[in-house]
């Protein structure tokens, strides 16, 4: 008898039913120990990061959480990270669980935990080990328990609302002073609520009740929190999971464990996901299958008039509604796909044709619909989409097609869908996939984006020479330093950019604000319009001047706007920013990346020359002084 | 009890990862490699899940103490499952 491999064990256990999990996880969780024991890292890696899912059990977590730990220090897993978790309450439990969703994102971290309940003193005293650990993000894992200022039941609503403002008051300042000495970005929990309150159904009523008070705070930090801080929403998680069972005290007065610990579990997930999104990890784009997906019944079967879909039944009903829930998805930013076996015109005609649809052709941005396999067509939506396949999860109710998408596509993210419709929406939800810590006019404006860049596409085939198609676009850019405006974005961009990234470096929304700061740094952005729409902000671009020399130290560009002159713009721009400061010489620097082999000769397309190559790493020089300007067919708008 | 204890010492075997761990009656904490306070909790909400039983706080604080050992332990499940210990 064959023994069965790592990935046969693994889809066994995500496929598995409530009785057969457990024994799927040790048989899974044995054969991982095996991997490690026989040294292969990289296949228990893989295994690990796709066994850690939604609605793990917190026994199972612990399980995997050992075999994680086993693997770790291994080189080169995953992107390193520097976390630092500072609580009110015994946090040890609750970082295993960060550190478990984390590393399925594919990130390593290095945690430091400080002691229980000293987290104002490491911030607030600059020789505090804290600083010396130097974290890019920083957790501040509060509870109810530590809202300081709480007003008494009788006193009067004013003074309440006084220190409700007081209390946000000391928490920014918290904030504020870790962040001017670390300059990491900080994820920060609101405040849950204990599962008792003092006014029962009268609580929310009364001006100066404890509900009132923390919903108020909840709502000031909301408002008032800048943007290097990420709020964690605790209090919708205890609601979601449920207040009752949040509040089992009895691991709270024995070890100050903050909920039931079975609902770690999810915690860990939910503060994981904003620090994958810090990142740039969360997934862009939702790919789904069609039939039996999007709507009941098979169309090429059943043709228009016999899927269901839609009022009047409850199965068409609950597709209809998971149609809106991804339109709702769509209308935030997240890029649709379709990928589906069918005949294209058919499956099309559903979109176009089908009255209760929610969904329309001009919310899907890539559709393939053939008889081709899934995972080659799901390599075929990334390349047309410009992203990584590890950015795309997808949708489809048959679970051999999800089988053979996890074997054959193993970047692509694949949930278990349940049998029933009514299911998918919390499918998707408890991905926490697409989760956002900041939303720009670029994110709901990206399917216009990709859609245009279709039309582009079409127009360049027409074009004769690429001259005149440049010209034909009629394109209009702003070049300017990074403000207010463009913080958000430009530090967006400099955590998701992958491909047109020079030398990746990433950086918190506090970072580049020190360097926008600086006098020595020089900063810009460009946004682009032309005649098909406007592409927004596209590329981000720093330098440092030092002596005789301006140093590129970032410079990144959306893919989207490829091949279109915005670099040689930006490079006839660096020449008279160095012309008017006086400096020499222009350095750029590549350092090769598994995704940036794009730009391996950004530089020598611009005209500059190599003088030094270590491991892949190229470095490039401009003398000022000769510089002629590049052409481009940009217009520039006058600032 | 027979049964109480061979799945009691699966669970052991799942918390701790170690699958050699035989139970006794007269084991302590100080006996089982990693039974600190953290393995502690992970131990309770295993057993409490397995057995679908639910631990009073102080029963949780106690079996830790130095006078409680795995013994006491299986006759509270057995206690709390309603068979004789």
């Amino acid at each position: 008898m064959t023994q069965p491999t790592l990935d046969d064990l693994l889809e066994t256990y995500a496929t598995a039913d409530a009785a057969q999990k457990k024994p799927a996880l040790a048989a899974l969780i044995k054969r991982l120990k095996s991997a490690v024991q026989a040294g292969d890292y990289v296949s228990a890696t893989a295994a690990l990061r796709k066994a850690i899912s939604p609605g793990l059990d917190y026994t199972s977590a612990q399980s995997l959480h050992r075999v994680y730990k086993s693997l770790k220090d291994q080189p080169k897993l995953g992107g390193p990270l520097r976390l630092a978790v500072l609580g009110s309450f015994t946090t040890g439990q609750l970082i295993s669980m960060i550190e478990l969703s984390l590393f399925s994102a594919g990130i390593v971290a290095e945690v430091y935990e400080a002691d229980y309940g000293v987290f104002r003193q490491e911030i607030l005293d600059p020789t505090s080990t804290l600083y010396e650990f130097r974290p890019q993000v920083m957790f501040l894992a509060t509870s109810w328990r530590d809202l300081g200022g709480a007003p008494e039941l009788h006193s009067d609503p004013a003074a309440a609302q006084q220190l409700v403002e007081a209390e946000v008051d000391r928490w920014l300042n918290l904030w504020n002073a870790a962040y001017q000495r670390l300059g990491c970005q900080i994820v920060q929990n609101n405040f849950d609520a204990p599962a008792w309150r003092q006014l029962g159904n009268y609580e929310l009523r009364h001006p100066t009740s404890l509900r009132r008070y923390s919903a108020a705070v909840n709502q000031a930090f909301q408002d008032r929190a800048p943007p290097f801080v990420t709020i964690h929403d605790l209090d919708e998680l205890s609601a979601q999971i449920g207040r009752a069972r949040w509040g089992d005290e009895r691991f709270f007065h024995h070890a100050k464990i903050p909920c039931d610990p079975e609902c770690l579990v999810e915690y860990g997930q939910s503060v994981a996901s904003l620090i994958v999104a810090l990142q740039g990890l969360s997934k862009k784009c939702l790919a789904l299958d069609l039939d039996n997906t999007l709507w009941g019944g098979v169309i090429g079967d059943d043709g228009l008039g016999g899927i269901r879909l839609g009022q009047g039944n409850p199965e068409g009903e609950s597709f209809l509604a998971f149609q809106r829930y991804v339109k709702s998805l769509k209308d935030r930013g997240v890029i649709l796909a379709v990928c589906s076996k069918n005949e294209e015109p058919v499956a099309k005609e559903v979109f176009e044709k089908h009255r209760e649809m929610a969904l329309r052709l001009e919310d899907v941005s890539c559709f393939v619909a053939n008889w081709e396999p899934k995972a080659d067509n799901l390599r075929r939506i990334a390349m047309a989409l410009n992203i990584g396949r590890d950015s795309i999860v997808f949708v489809d109710d048959n679970p051999v097609e999800r089988a053979l998408v996890r074997q054959l596509a193993p970047d692509v993210m694949v949930p278990e869908l349940p049998e029933d419709p009514a299911g998918y929406i919390a499918a998707i939800e408890n991905l926490r996939a697409f989760q956002v810590v900041s939303l720009s006019s670029e994110d709901l404006k990206r399917t216009e984006f990709y859609q245009a860049n279709a039309q582009r596409q079409m127009q360049e085939e027409t074009a004769t020479n690429i001259d005149d198609f440049l010209k034909s676009l009629a394109m209009v850019a702003r070049v300017a330093p990074i403000d207010a405006t463009t913080l958000e974005r430009s530090a967006q961009l400099i955590n998701k950019s992958n491909q047109f990234n020079l030398t990746t470096r990433r950086r918190s929304t506090a970072e580049v604000q020190a360097i926008v700061d600086d006098p020595q740094w020089v900063t810009r952005t460009v946004s682009l319009v032309d005649k098909f729409g406007d592409n927004g902000l596209i590329s981000v671009l720093l330098a440092r001047a030092d002596q005789e020399t301006l140093a590129i130290d970032t410079w990144l560009m959306s893919c989207r706007v490829l091949k279109r002159g915005v670099e040689s713009l930006l490079r006839n721009k660096l020449v008279e920013i160095a012309r008017e400061r006086g400096l020499r010489q222009i350095v750029g620097e590549y350092i090769p990346t598994a995704k940036n082999v794009i730009v391996k000769d950004h530089y020598q397309n611009l005209g500059l020359t190599k003088f030094s190559e270590d491991d892949g790493r190229t470095r490039w020089r401009l003398e000022v002084a000769t510089a002629e300007p590049w052409p481009v067919f940009i217009q520039e708008e006058a600032p | 009890m027979d049964e109480i204890r061979s799945e009691s010492q699966q669970v052991f075997r799942d918390v701790f990862g170690d699958d050699e761990i035989v139970l006794r009656d007269d084991m302590t904490a100080d006996d089982v490699d990693g039974w600190d306070s953290t393995a502690h909790i992970n131990l309770i909400v295993a057993l409490e899940k397995h057995f679908k039983v639910k631990f009073a706080m102080a029963e949780i604080s106690r079996m830790k103490d130095e006078d409680q050992n795995v013994g006491g332990l299986l006759r509270l499940i057995a206690k709390k499952l309603g068979k004789a210990g």
